[in-house]
Order: C-alpha cells, then sequence, then structure tokens
C-alpha cells in the first residue's frame, strides 16, 4: 500500500523582482511537483488578507513591498516569500513528506524513516468515500492487520475493530483510541468529515507506551486544524438511500401451503412488510482560517439516518471547534478542542426480522383480514397467532414499539507545549470526556411482543435507562533533543499519566397500564404496578474512581542510518489485587535504513524488529474481592441475609503481551511493498473461568488463567500501474492472515455459544481445546435423513455407536467434528484509484476466506417440523425437504468466504473560478456493497467476531460472558445487512 | 534567574504529579462483606436466629426445589412420573431431557452440572454463616442441619461427594458412607442426642419445637433423619429401619401437626367465576398444595415460595401449554415442558388424588369458551391434554399428556409461584413410618394402618392389603410432584426397570455421574462414578 505521497523532492522558487514598492496587485501560480494545486492559500503574513488559488493554481492577491507573502497548501511546506515590487510570483510548494513524514506516534512525533515498530498512517484522501456515518468505516480494509466488521445494516450498532486479531478473552479486545493525543476517547464523538488522519499502530513496540490500554493496538486520530488566511468556508454533503443487501429465502405462502402449512387466508411478504429503502441524509458545514499566530476551525455536521428495518435509524447533530495559538514569544504553543455529539436513535427492534422470517405467510397483518373472527383491537388491530411458542407480528412489533436512545457528548481538551529551550520542551495536557444516555423503551397495552397483550393485569411495559461515563485525563511530559553530529540524534522523552473512568447508570421497568390512548411510558404514574408487589423491576450503579497512573520514558537514537527505540511504562490499575496494581511494559526496536546504508539505489529498503510487552486489564471493577447479593426474608416480613455472587480472587493481576514484530519496507519506481510479520504469546490471561464450587461457593470466578499464540502476516503493496498526466491508475493491495492457539485453559476442553430456544438450549457450537486454534466451529456432521424425519450423523470415531446428543458433546466418544473456523484464514482489501481529468473513479473490493458462520435461522427454521405447521420455513438451497427435526449439526455451518466491491465512487470536480461564490466543487456518485460473491445463505457473510448473544439462555449454564470464545454464531436477531447507493456534493466558497 | 524560577516551577509540577500514584479500589455499590438485618416484624422460627439464616435458608429456592434443571428436573425427569417430550422443535435442548428419561445421562448432562454448583453454592451459604460465628446455639443447630440436608441431597445423587466445612477452603472426596455417617452425625448432633430411639430425650436439642415451617425445628430435623435412615441400605448397604420409623414416630406422637381434612381449606386462587367445575375452595389434600397453602397444619418444612420476592416456583411455567395462559390469565405464555406418563396417570385411576394432581381434557378460558390451538397438530383447534403420549422424540404431540397440577395455579399467576413446596410434611411422614415399620417387621400388611390414613384424608377407598408394589404406587399417588421419586424407585429397586420409551438400565445409573466441569475445574481431586 502506498501510504504516503511519493513525490521526488526538490525545490524551485521563481523570484521575479521589480522595483515597485507601493501597494500593487501581484498574481502568480502556485504549483507543485505534479502540476498546478488548487485551493492553495496565499496569505499577507499578519493581516487577515488572503485567497486561494483556483482550479489551474492561479491567483490575485493585493500586497505591499516588504510584505511576506504565505503560500500554504495541506500535505505541502508552507513557502514564505517577500514581496519587492514584483507583480507576478510563481511558487512550486514542496510536498511535506519530502523533509522526511512526521508520524504522531504517542507522546509525540516521530520521521517516518526512524519508526521501527509497524504503524500505518491513512490521510483523509485515502480515506473510503460515500455516506460514511462511523468514523470506523473510513478505514474498513486500509490498512492490513486491521479488521473492521458489522454484521448487518444496524444504524445503531458499531463496528467491532480488532488490530491483528483477537489479543485478550477477558479485557479490552478493541484497539485504543486517542483522539489529538487523549487516550481513551470515544470514536463515536468525532465526525469522519473532521478527521485528516489516522494512525494505526499495530504492534506492541509502537503501542507499548500506552501500556495498560496499547495491548489490542492504538488508533491515533488526528482532526482537521485551521489554517493561516481568509475564512474558508466549505459544505459537503450526501444523500443515500440504502436497501436490503441480502434476503434469506422463505416458503411463499403457496409453497408453505403445499407443505401442509396452517392456512390463515392472505399471502403475506412480512420482510416486506418491516423494511423499506432507508434514506441518509449528511450535511458537513466547515468555517476554518487564521490570522497572525492563531488558527482556527469550526465544523457543524447534521445526520439523519434511516436503517432498512422500519422506524430505526437516528439523527445527529456534531459540532467540533478547535483553536491553537501561541504565547510568550511563540514559546508557550495552546492547543484548545471542544467537541459536542447529540443523537437522537430509534432503535426499533430488531427481532423483528427474526419473526418476518417464521411467521405463517398466509396470515394476515391486520385483524380485519382474518378469514375467522378475530378480536384484534386487543392487539392494537394487528394479527396475532396466538398458542404458539414464540411468535409474534413482526409488524406489530415494530409499529408499537417506541424504542428510543438519546445520547450526547462532550468532550474538551487542552494542549499546551512550552519550549524551555531549543531542545527541551515540556507538554501539558487535559481532557475530559462526558457521555450521557437515555434510553426509554415502551411496550403499548395492544403489542403481544412483551407488551403483555394478551393478559388481562399486565399489559404494556415501560423500561427506562440512564448511563453516564466520564473520562479524564490529566497528562505532563517533556521531551529532549539532542544532535550527535552528522545524521545522528538523540531524542529522550519521560512523563506521566493519569486518568480516572465513572461510570454510574440506573434502570426502572414496570407495567400494567390502562389503555393504548397514549405513550405512558411518559405518563409511568398511570402504572398499576406500583401498587402491585414485586413487579417493578429497578436497578441502580455507580463505579468506584477507576484509575490507570502510568509513569513513562522513551528513548528514540537515530544513528545514521541506524535506528534504536525503547520505551518503558510503569503502569498502576484500580481493578487488579493489593498486591499486583503495578506493572512495568517495556519495548524495544531496532531499524535500518538498508538502501543507504549500502548505497542501492532503491527509493526504499528498510528493515526493522521490535519486541514489547504490553498489559491488559479486566473490564470489570472489583473482581479482586468478592461480591454479594442482599436475600430479603420475603414473605411480607422484614430482614435478611447476603449470599455470595462472586467470589474474591485478591491474587488478580495484569495480563500480559510479549509481542515480537519484524517488517521491511520497500519501495522502487512505482512500486511499494511493506511486509509484517509477528507473533504474540499472552499470558497470565484474565478470563472468568469455572472454578471448584466446592472451594469456592460459586463455581465460577475471575482468574489469570492460561496463555495464548497469535500469529500472523501482513502484506501491503502498492503500485502506480499508469501515470500518463491526463490518466493516473494506482493500485493497493493488502493482505493478512492471523491465527489464535489456546496454549493453556482452566479446561482442557469447554464448548461456548449456545444455540437457545425453541428446543436447543444447552446445545454448543463452538469448541475451545487448549492446543488448537481458538473459533472452532463444532457439530455432529450430518449425512442424511431417517425414515423417520430424524437427521443421520456420521460415526466419526468408527464405534459402530453414534453418539450425537449435543449435551454429550464434551464425552470421549462424541460423534462430532470441527467444522470450521470462525475466523478467516484470510482477509483482503484492492484499493483502485483512475484519474482522468477532473474525474476520479474509486473501487475498492474487500474479501475474507476461509471462514465459516452458523445459519441459526437454516437451524432453527428450516427443517420441515411436521408438528410445526404455523411457521414458515427457511428455504435455501441446502435445504433437505425430508428433515423433519430440527438438530444443529454441520448441515447449518456454511462457508461464509465473499469477495466484494465495497466501494465505488465516480466523482468529477468542476472549478468556478475563485473569484465565484463558489469557487468549486467536487459531484459525486457512491454505491456501497454494490456487489457481492458468496456462498453463503445468510443475510450477511461477514465474519462474526463474538457472539451477540453471548449470555445465558432461558433454563441453562450462564456461559460467564464467554462471549468471545463462540464467534461464528450468525444470530436469528442480528440485524439484516443493507446496501446503498449515494449522491455527494462538496463546495469550496 | 528566570531560567532557575522556571526550572524550578517545572520540577515541583513534575514533583507533585509524581506523588500521585494512589490505585486504590473504592467499590460503590455493590456488598463486599456479609451483612445481616434483623427483621421487625421477624418471622424467624424455632426462637432466635432470625433472618440472619435467610441466606442459607433461601438456598432451597436456588438448587431448584420447584423449578426447571435442578433438583426438582433430577427428581422427577429421570422418573416414571414425568417426562418431557420433543416436541417437533421444542423441548430438544441438546437432548438432556431425553437422557434422563432414558437413564443415559453422561458427565456433561447441564442439570447433573447445575445440581452440583447449586448444591454446592448452598453448602457454602451454610458455612458462611457457621463461619461468622454471629449465629446463636438455636441458628447454629439449623444451619448445621440445613447443611446436612444438602449434603444428604448431594450424597442421594452423587454418592462419593467433598464435604467442605468451611468457606473457602476445598475438602477431600469422600465415600458415600462416609458422607452418611457425617450427615448422621451432624442431624443427631443437632437433635442433642447420641442416636434416635423411641425413648430419647430432645431437651438437649439446641432446635426449637415451635411451627414454622420455614425454619428447622426438631420435627423438620427429625424428618430429614428419618429419610436418611429409610434410604440408608442404599446409601451404605446397612438398613436402618428401626430409627427411621421411630424418628418418624416422635414426629407424629409430638409434633402436634394434623393432616389437613375435611374441615381444612383455602379459597381457591384458580377459580373462574364464569367455570362451575373450579370448586370455590380448596379443601383437604388440594388444601396442601394450594397457592395459599401457607401456614398448613400438616407442613412441617416447606421452601418458601413467593410470587414478588421469594421466586423460583415455575411449575405452572415449566409444564402448561402456551395457550394455557388464557385459562389462568397468567402474564406469562406457558413453555409446554412437563407432563406425566401416561401409566402414572393411569395409576390414579377411580382415586379421588387424580383430579387434584392432574391437568387433564379439555381446556376453557377464563370465561368458559373452548380454548383454541391454532398450531394444533391433530387437526382439532380445541386444546385437549391427553394421557396417551404419541412418543418422546422427535414429534411428541404439543397438547400430550396429563399435566402436573397438583401444586395448583392462580388466576392472575405469575411465571413465579406462590405455593410453598414441601420438603417434609406429615402425610409423608405417615408413609415414612408404614414402610420403615413393614420393613422391620417384613410384613408389608403392617402398614396398612398408617397408609390408610393417608388415603382416608385423600377421600379414597380403604386398603386391605399390601404389597411393595402397591404400597410405592400409593406412596406415587400421594408423594406426586413432590421431587421424591427418584430416590423412592431407586430404594424399591425399580428405577432400574423398563418404563414408557425406557429400557432397563444399570445400577450405575443410581448415581449421577460427578459433572464433566466439576471434575475438570478440581485439578484431580475428583474422581468420577463408576460407570461412566
Amino acid at each position: 500500500m502506498k501510504i504516503y505521497m511519493k513525490n521526488k523532492l526538490y525545490l524551485y522558487l521563481c523570484l521575479f523582482l521589480s522595483g515597485i514598492i507601493s501597494a500593487q496587485q501581484i498574481t502568480g501560480v502556485v504549483s507543485s511537483d505534479d502540476g498546478p494545486l488548487p485551493g492553495a492559500t496565499v496569505l499577507v503574513q499578519g493581516t487577515n488578507i488572503g485567497t486561494s488559488s483556483d482550479f489551474d493554481g492561479n491567483f490575485t492577491i493585493n500586497a505591499e513591498s516588504g510584505d511576506v507573502l504565505e503560500v500554504s497548501f495541506v500535505g505541502f511546506k508552507t513557502q514564505e516569500i517577500t514581496v519587492s515590487g514584483q507583480d507576478q510570483i510563481n511558487v512550486t510548494l514542496i510536498a511535506d513528506q519530502a523533509l522526511e513524514e512526521v508520524v504522531v506516534t504517542g507522546y509525540g512525533s516521530q520521521r517516518e524513516r526512524e519508526i521501527t515498530s509497524a504503524v500505518v498512517k491513512v490521510d483523509s484522501g485515502e480515506f473510503n468515500q460515500g455516506p460514511v456515518t462511523d468514523p470506523i468505516q473510513l478505514l474498513q480494509g486500509k490498512v492490513a492487520g486491521l479488521t473492521i466488521y458489522k454484521p448487518g445494516g444496524n444504524p445503531n450498532e458499531n463496528a467491532t475493530i480488532r488490530i491483528r486479531g483477537l489479543s485478550t478473552l477477558g479485557a479490552n479486545t478493541s484497539p485504543l483510541v486517542v483522539i489529538d493525543g487523549v487516550p481513551g476517547a470515544t470514536l463515536a464523538n468525532v465526525d469522519p468529515m473532521d478527521i485528516e488522519s489516522v494512525t494505526v499502530l499495530k504492534d506492541g513496540s509502537a503501542a507499548a507506551i500506552y501500556g495498560a490500554r496499547g495491548s489490542s493496538g492504538v488508533l491515533l486520530v488526528q482532526t482537521k486544524k485551521g489554517s493561516i488566511g481568509e475564512a474558508k468556508v466549505s459544505y459537503s454533503g450526501n444523500y443515500a438511500v440504502s436497501s436490503i443487501a441480502n434476503r434469506i429465502p422463505v416458503l411463499s405462502a403457496s409453497e408453505f401451503l403445499a407443505n401442509g402449512g396452517t392456512d390463515i387466508g392472505n399471502d403475506t411478504d412480512w420482510v416486506d412488510a418491516i423494511t423499506r429503502d432507508g434514506t441518509t441524509q449528511i450535511h458537513n458545514f466547515s468555517v476554518s482560517g487564521g490570522a497572525g499566530n492563531t488558527v482556527y476551525r469550526v465544523s457543524a455536521n447534521v445526520k439523519e439516518i434511516e436503517g432498512i428495518l422500519n422506524n430505526t435509524g437516528y439523527k445527529q447533530l456534531n459540532s467540533r471547534a478547535g483553536i491553537s495559538t501561541s504565547a510568550l514569544n511563540d514559546k508557550l504553543k495552546i492547543d484548545f478542542n471542544v467537541s459536542y455529539t447529540k443523537r437522537d436513535a430509534d432503535r426499533g427492534d430488531e427481532r423483528a426480522f427474526e419473526f418476518a422470517q417464521f411467521y405463517n405467510p398466509t396470515a394476515p397483518i391486520y385483524g380485519a383480514d382474518s378469514p375467522f373472527a378475530f378480536n384484534s383491537a386487543q392487539y392494537g388491530g394487528y394479527f396475532e397467532s396466538l398458542g404458539l411458542f414464540r411468535s409474534y407480528n413482526p409488524v406489530s412489533i415494530i409499529e408499537q414499539t417506541r424504542n428510543t436512545r438519546n445520547s450526547t457528548d462532550f468532550n474538551y481538551n487542552v494542549n499546551a507545549v512550552y519550549e524551555v529551550s531549543d531542545s527541551f520542551d515540556i507538554t501539558v495536557r487535559a481532557s475530559e470526556q462526558r457521555t450521557t444516555s437515555k434510553d426509554q423503551l415502551y411496550r403499548p397495552t395492544t403489542l403481544l411482543f412483551e407488551g403483555n397483550a394478551v393478559s388481562p393485569t399486565r399489559r404494556g411495559l415501560a423500561n427506562h435507562g440512564t448511563f453516564d461515563l466520564s473520562t479524564q485525563v490529566a497528562e505532563i511530559f517533556a521531551t529532549w533533543n539532542t544532535s550527535l553530529g552528522g545524521d545522528s540524534q538523540l531524542s529522550i522523552t519521560g512523563g506521566y499519566s493519569y486518568n480516572q473512568i465513572n461510570s454510574n447508570g440506573m434502570s426502572f421497568g414496570l407495567g400494567d397500564f390502562p389503555d393504548n390512548s397514549l405513550d405512558y411510558s411518559d405518563a409511568i404514574q398511570n402504572s398499576q404496578d406500583l401498587l402491585n408487589d414485586g413487579y417493578i423491576t429497578a436497578n441502580s450503579y455507580a463505579s468506584p474512581d477507576e484509575k490507570l497512573i502510568a509513569m513513562f520514558g522513551r528513548v528514540n537514537l537515530v544513528l545514521n542510518n541506524l535506528f534504536v527505540n525503547a520505551s518503558l511504562r510503569r503502569e498502576g490499575s484500580s481493578k487488579l489485587g493489593a498486591d499486583n496494581k503495578w506493572g512495568a511494559f517495556p519495548a524495544f526496536g531496532v531499524g535500518a535504513d538498508v538502501n543507504s546504508m549500502f548505497g542501492l539505489g532503491l527509493d526504499k529498503l528498510k528493515v526493522r524488529v521490535g519486541y514489547a510487552t504490553t498489559g491488559n486489564i479486566p473490564g470489570p471493577n472489583g473482581l479482586s474481592v468478592q461480591a454479594r447479593n442482599f436475600v430479603y426474608a420475603g414473605g411480607g416480613s422484614a430482614g435478611g441475609a447476603t449470599s455470595l455472587a462472586r467470589a474474591a480472587n485478591p491474587d488478580l493481576k495484569w495480563e500480559e503481551k510479549a509481542e515480537t514484530n519484524f517488517g521491511i519496507e520497500f519501495d522502487k519506481g512505482p512500486l511499494s511493498i511493506d511486509f509484517d510479520i509477528y507473533s504474540r504469546n499472552i499470558t497470565d490471561f484474565l478470563i472468568d473461568r469455572q472454578v471448584d464450587v466446592t472451594e469456592f461457593g460459586v463455581d465460577r470466578r475471575w482468574e489469570n488463567a492460561g496463555a495464548v499464540t497469535s500469529k500472523g502476516w501482513e502484506l501491503a503493496l502498492g503500485y502506480d500501474v499508469l501515470d500518463t498526466g491526463t490518466i493516473t491508475y494506482n493500485t493497493n493491495l493488502m493482505l493478512s492472515s492471523n491465527e489464535v492457539t489456546l496454549d493453556e485453559y482452566p479446561l482442557d476442553l469447554a464448548q461456548y455459544g449456545y444455540l437457545g430456544s425453541p428446543g436447543q438450549n444447552a446445545v454448543t457450537m463452538v469448541r475451545v481445546k487448549v492446543g488448537s486454534p481458538l473459533g472452532q466451529i463444532f457439530a455432529p456432521v450430518f449425512t442424511g435423513v431417517n425414515p423417520d424425519g430424524s437427521p443421520i450423523f456420521k460415526d466419526v470415531n468408527g464405534d459402530g455407536n453414534i453418539n450425537s446428543d449435543a449435551g454429550n458433546v464434551l464425552q470421549d466418544d462424541y460423534d462430532g467434528e470441527v467444522i470450521g473456523s470462525a475466523y478467516p484464514d484470510l482477509e483482503l482489501g484492492w484499493g483502485n484509484v483512475i484519474t482522468f481529468g477532473d474525474w476520479t473513479i474509486n473501487a475498492f473490493f474487500r474479501g475474507a476466506f476461509g471462514h465459516s458462520l452458523i445459519n441459526t435461522f437454516r437451524a432453527f427454521y428450516e427443517p420441515n417440523v411436521p408438528s410445526q405447521t404455523s411457521y414458515n420455513q427457511m428455504n435455501t438451497n441446502l435445504r433437505e425437504p425430508s428433515l423433519g427435526v430440527a438438530q444443529y449439526s454441520s448441515l447449518y455451518v456454511e462457508k461464509a468466504d465473499f469477495f466484494m466491491l465495497d466501494n465505488l465512487t465516480v466523482s468529477k470536480r468542476i472549478n468556478f473560478g475563485a473569484d465565484k461564490a463558489i469557487k468549486d466543487a467536487i459531484v459525486s456518485f457512491n454505491a456501497t456493497r454494490p456487489f457481492i460473491s458468496t456462498s453463503y445463505t445468510g443475510t450477511d457473510p461477514t465474519p462474526e467476531l463474538f457472539d451477540s448473544e453471548g449470555g445465558a439462555e432461558e433454563g441453562n449454564i450462564a456461559d460467564g460472558g464467554a462471549a468471545l470464545l463462540a464467534p461464528g454464531i450468525d444470530r436469528r436477531a442480528d440485524y439484516f445487512a443493507s446496501k446503498s447507493v449515494s449522491l455527494g456534493l462538496k463546495l469550496n466558497f | 534567574m528566570k531560567k532557575l524560577y522556571t526550572t524550578l516551577f517545572v520540577f515541583s509540577l513534575f514533583a507533585i504529579i509524581f506523588s500521585c500514584t494512589d490505585v486504590e479500589e473504592e467499590l460503590r455499590g455493590v456488598i463486599t462483606t456479609d451483612i445481616t438485618v434483623e427483621g421487625i416484624a421477624s418471622d424467624s422460627g424455632g426462637g432466635a436466629g432470625g433472618d440472619a439464616l435467610e441466606g442459607a435458608f433461601s438456598q432451597l429456592r436456588n438448587t431448584g426445589s420447584a423449578g426447571h434443571t435442578n433438583w426438582y428436573s433430577a427428581q422427577e425427569l429421570t422418573s416414571d412420573e414425568m417426562v418431557v417430550t420433543t416436541k417437533g422443535g421444542d423441548w430438544y435442548d441438546g437432548g438432556w431431557l431425553i437422557d434422563f428419561h432414558k437413564h443415559e445421562y453422561k458427565p456433561t448432562n447441564p442439570s447433573v452440572n447445575n445440581n452440583w454448583n447449586s448444591h454446592y453454592g448452598a453448602v457454602n451459604a451454610c458455612n458462611e454463616l457457621l463461619a461468622g460465628g454471629t449465629l446463636d446455639a438455636n441458628g447454629t443447630a439449623q444451619i448445621r442441619a440445613l447443611r446436612a440436608y444438602f449434603f444428604w441431597r448431594l450424597m442421594d445423587m452423587y454418592g462419593n461427594i467433598k464435604l467442605p466445612t468451611s468457606p473457602g477452603s476445598d475438602a477431600a472426596q469422600s465415600t458415600r458412607a462416609e458422607v452418611f455417617a457425617f450427615i448422621e452425625s451432624e442431624l443427631l448432633a443437632a437433635l442433642g442426642v447420641s442416636a434416635i430411639s423411641p425413648s430419647m430425650d430432645l431437651s438437649g436439642s439446641a432446635l426449637g419445637t415451635a411451627k414454622d415451617a420455614y425454619r428447622l425445628n426438631q420435627f423438620g430435623v427429625l424428618g430429614i433423619i428419618s429419610k436418611l435412615y429409610l434410604n440408608a441400605e442404599v446409601y451404605t448397604g446397612t438398613a436402618r429401619w428401626q430409627e427411621a420409623h421411630d424418628a418418624a414416630d416422635y414426629i407424629i406422637n409430638n409434633g402436634g401437626y394434623s393432616l389437613c381434612d375435611a374441615g381444612c381449606s383455602v379459597p381457591n386462587p384458580g377459580k373462574r367465576p364464569a367455570v362451575s367445575e373450579d370448586p370455590d375452595t380448596l379443601t383437604g389434600y388440594a388444601a396442601v398444595f394450594a397457592p395459599n397453602n401457607q401456614g398448613n397444619p400438616e407442613h412441617i418444612w416447606t421452601v418458601k415460595y413467593d410470587a414478588a420476592t421469594a421466586g423460583g416456583m415455575n411449575l405452572a411455567m415449566m409444564s402448561l401449554h402456551y395457550s394455557s395462559q388464557l385459562t389462568w390469565n397468567f402474564d406469562s405464555q406457558p413453555w409446554n415442558g412437563y407432563s406425566t406418563l401416561e401409566d402414572f396417570y393411569r395409576s390414579f385411576d377411580g382415586d379421588p388424588r387424580q383430579k387434584m394432581a392432574f391437568i387433564e381434557g379439555k381446556q376453557l378460558d377464563f370465561g368458559g369458551s373452548a380454548l383454541l390451538d391454532y398450531a394444533t397438530d391433530d387437526g382439532d383447534p380445541l386444546l385437549d391434554y391427553t394421557p396417551y403420549i404419541n412418543e418422546l422424540y422427535p414429534d411428541g404431540c404439543r397438547e400430550c399428556g396429563a399435566r402436573p397440577g397438583k401444586f395448583s395455579y392462580s388466576q392472575f399467576g405469575r411465571p413465579d409461584m406462590d405455593n410453598d413446596f414441601t420438603l417434609i410434611r406429615l402425610g409423608q411422614v405417615y408413609l415414612i413410618r408404614a414402610e420403615a415399620l413393614a420393613r422391620v417387621t417384613g410384613d408389608w400388611n403392617d402398614a396398612l394402618t398408617d397408609t390408610n390414613v393417608i388415603r382416608g384424608r385423600a377421600g379414597a377407598s380403604l386398603m386391605t392389603s399390601l404389597d411393595a408394589s402397591s404400597f410405592l404406587a400409593e406412596r406415587g399417588r400421594e408423594m406426586f410432584g413432590e421431587a421424591v421419586r427418584r430416590t423412592d424407585l431407586i430404594r424399591f429397586g425399580e428405577y432400574g426397570k423398563a418404563w414408557w420409551e425406557k429400557n432397563p438400565s444399570s445400577a450405575d445409573k443410581e448415581i449421577f455421574p460427578i459433572p464433566f466441569d466439576a471434575i475438570q475445574a478440581s485439578g484431580g481431586s475428583l474422581t468420577q462414578n463408576p460407570g461412566y
């Protein structure tokens, strides 16, 4: 991949001198190596007089002799030209990278060539395009080893982000997000349009400076800043229409009847009835500029998103302001940023998808269309097929339920750098982020599903919940630089970091409302539950002051073409046992510019190796001490006692990850190759494990128990296929592969991932076995159907006895096999950019190969069960019509390899001229997921990296939050995948 | 000079900040140490002890005495009383319910695992209370006896178990005989005697004699020890019939309990005003198990259940068909699981307890109209529970099987029911005395007197002769649905026999396997039972 623009470096500056001293009009052309530069800023230093170059790079400005013109453009080094009478000034700007691309690396920055770890920077120009609503989508497929998967098209759900696969089981699996230097920030609080670049710290030696939270990698986000000059106003907007990407075939009404289904006289396409073509609007306004030593940028972003499921979506306002200035003779530089995000979400109920898939296709939507007398008034006019287990009219659910979340994020950060001397500076940083959200769910008295419309006493349900989260960060660090002569230099950084997280929340639920005349969640005082014992549910909690405190130091040494980086972070966490709160996390890296060292004449050849230990802390607080529940005496009497809910582990300590990374970077002419290979050993990993109940009183406890190894490689290839001046074609290919093997675990063998109700409680699907890779989908092997409709399974061990009841899956003689892996063997991203004059075509392909998914829709509803005549059946090409028993097996485990055109954007730049009200515009057409190739019969072949229903199933053993150990399950309640087409417009005023 | 100040300032700033390295954790909103609150209107029994005991006694609910997947399931579904058939796509659940019925359970059976975990959790709650040192003599005696009862259940299920007696400490695996001896000594200690005999003097017992069925008094503990001795031959190979008899005899003679008979009735909370067949009151046998059975004169020791404050009795949900929601106006849809084996149902033919124990026949809704099931599998939408069950797997019919209804259901009931669940009741004590006497004398007819007391109370005709088989059948009728059948069948040597959709099973199956998970987590300190 071509991450940095690779312009050859030379400076060409022409000054045409003349003797005119008075104010005059100056014209000129701003260009770069590659030709004219439109949109460059030309400013008279110290004034507000400024302009931008037009499409052909031309500019006109009034200036006096002696004035200094500043010419700047993003990505290029700013030029200063003193006016001395000339009336034409042509400027050639030099790409910034030419003077060594500087990459932000956490508590400082480094020149790109000196980096010894696996770091990738993605600039805004390389981001995914189209209606991007979640900032992480900008990066999807752009960085080898950064996986971003979001199964389904739920606009209110976040993507799962992993760097180099799973790195922990009991702690945080998502990378640490650092926005403008502030660690622990929330990505949702930044609008995609406000992001200038994202730097991905992939390996341990890069992330180790972030210690405890660096184990899962780090994303360093830089927001856009203003630049000196006249206020620049710009607008960009996007209008998109999304629709279901892929449906799961079901029996039509006539097929259903032919199959013996119960006839209710209608013909309803239930999925159609609950879905729509969702429209999305995105508007972004920004104003930026600056004068003297102060620059600013203010932006406002408005989004209105409709999901493909009716009554789902959100409206969001996001605003951000940043100002940078300096004082004390430029010795003190201060940045101040503030942002505010407000989102009003309609969350609907995605379980409607599940019911729509198997609801009787001959049932009417409304009771009035029922062929027999049906009292639909009780159900708000909707039809309901009563007497069935878990079968609810999905239209009624989606139209009657109100499920909202109103959330706000407020964030500020101050960053001050004081230059004590040329070689020594001190940075002080303070920030706070506050998130508050309020949930409201109302199931009306006429809703059967969870609204208990059938009950005479318990109709209607109102749930409320609030959540507050605040994150405070205070950091101070100092950096000392010194030259060691020639190209050699030494830089030492040392500092202190204080992080405090506080959260609290409460929720309550009550029901039994009088009628259907209003939304009683806004009038809960009318609940009859207030008079009934024990119906109101209520819950509240507050976290302790969750603290993470660290001291850190780093040494960067450059010895001509050899680079050495070392860092150490000592970190303490409030979450760990009293004697194990502190851990030390070292990192070491060496790199060599082999090209320069041996004069190979390439554009680049660098090798580097890094080693680091990083830590991870458990998610929940308080695990080192026991927790108890109060048990009331009950039955109307007072008093009570407590019972043990969680056993203490006073020895709880850091989970440690040791990672070795080796990388090669090669550039020559149009070709660039980056290759990384790594190995990670995670020890003492944190897990909520099964313990001996006879000793601890409960059967689960958090412990440091086990080890995993993760190995993988990443390859990024970039090639400039064509560059004729008018036509350019650049292509990038990213490949990555990763495998996580379980080395030690408290149990030699365990199974996770319950299939669930109906009828498949206690059926586990994913195997966890010491010595094997994680993510093994395990099942009896389906070979055919008995005459009575039951499945025939393979006698895997050949003992003549088929032991395939799921409850016996851990038995030695169980007849089952590993059917597939939940994780892909290979992930691919392939970007193509073609420019032709004003036109740009951007086609981005993405694929994942080797992974499987368990299609739970099929597992429950595809078998032709004779007694289930009132449920519709899935009708994929894998259906076995004679199979009359729903029993989990290899039949429902499908290869989910996919290759898709993820994003196709065609855009045209239109230049109106610098003197026009609108100077220039970009019009674009975008299609997201227009094409996909897969044999998977579910709605989305995207890997499922964790179990979205990882909790306990009704009537079964709680699986202790082992969601991460049960990947690969495509759950029934998952939102269907969507695709979209959109039109975008960008205007610069 | 200025530079010096700046430097000093910077260094002092660093010094201040670096000293801030406190990462202590001060939890909010989490109870981290045991607390007990004495009730103002305490209903604690047996004198002192108070509500501090509730944490331990509430474990009777946590161990699933009348819920799905724990004690109740293990006692009922492995016996000839109840079955959960696979109904098409429903209730297969990995096969563990079928394995229970066919006696093909393995160490990974979820109920085998749940019972182990919940009962050791209960033992731990007792151990914590005892270790706390806050109990008076009565409280200590109650909790030791309660712990002995949980150990008894564990021994009854798993045979060779661990006997941890203080929280946070492991114990070695004991043999069944050792466990028996320990339980016996604990119960005798609570009773303050060295042996059970007709002439024993309980005046030295720390246990009280006042009636409180939610706590253990002398009679409750005698009830436990009489059950222990009744099954002693199974546990140790040595019969202890005489002591079983003497303990039961002492309860009947000294307890002051009485059988709930004609004069003992409560209003019927399940009454539908529009349905004349629904009785207005529940009298006698039916009243013992009614939703409002609290304080029944027959109750010696019960599990307190309450829809709002003491949940866990889910028999209505576990057994009834989805549509039966409309008969009782439940606020949740039942699950259509547990039903009665036809042969067992037939063993009640002609007995008045049949009508009280089962829900059978055509079902009406609250208003008295026919109850319809649009997804019916027999072509007739009317919901009609038939004693006949077509098959165990894979397509058990949805309305097949008479449903247990002895712990009867309330109109407007919740998923959690109000009925107190009987652990020791006088009717059962009569049956223990009857059986023990017959076993001592070797003549089953010696059991007639007490058996007929029970039959007479239920309104059944009096018997004139008895043998082991007819006594067991009578015990089945009287004790149906009280989670005793598995133990009874084993004692009578009937557990390994064939019944509907169940082949003969080996003697090894009379003890459950130690759970797979427990063996893995034990680090080698648990050995699997023979035959698994």
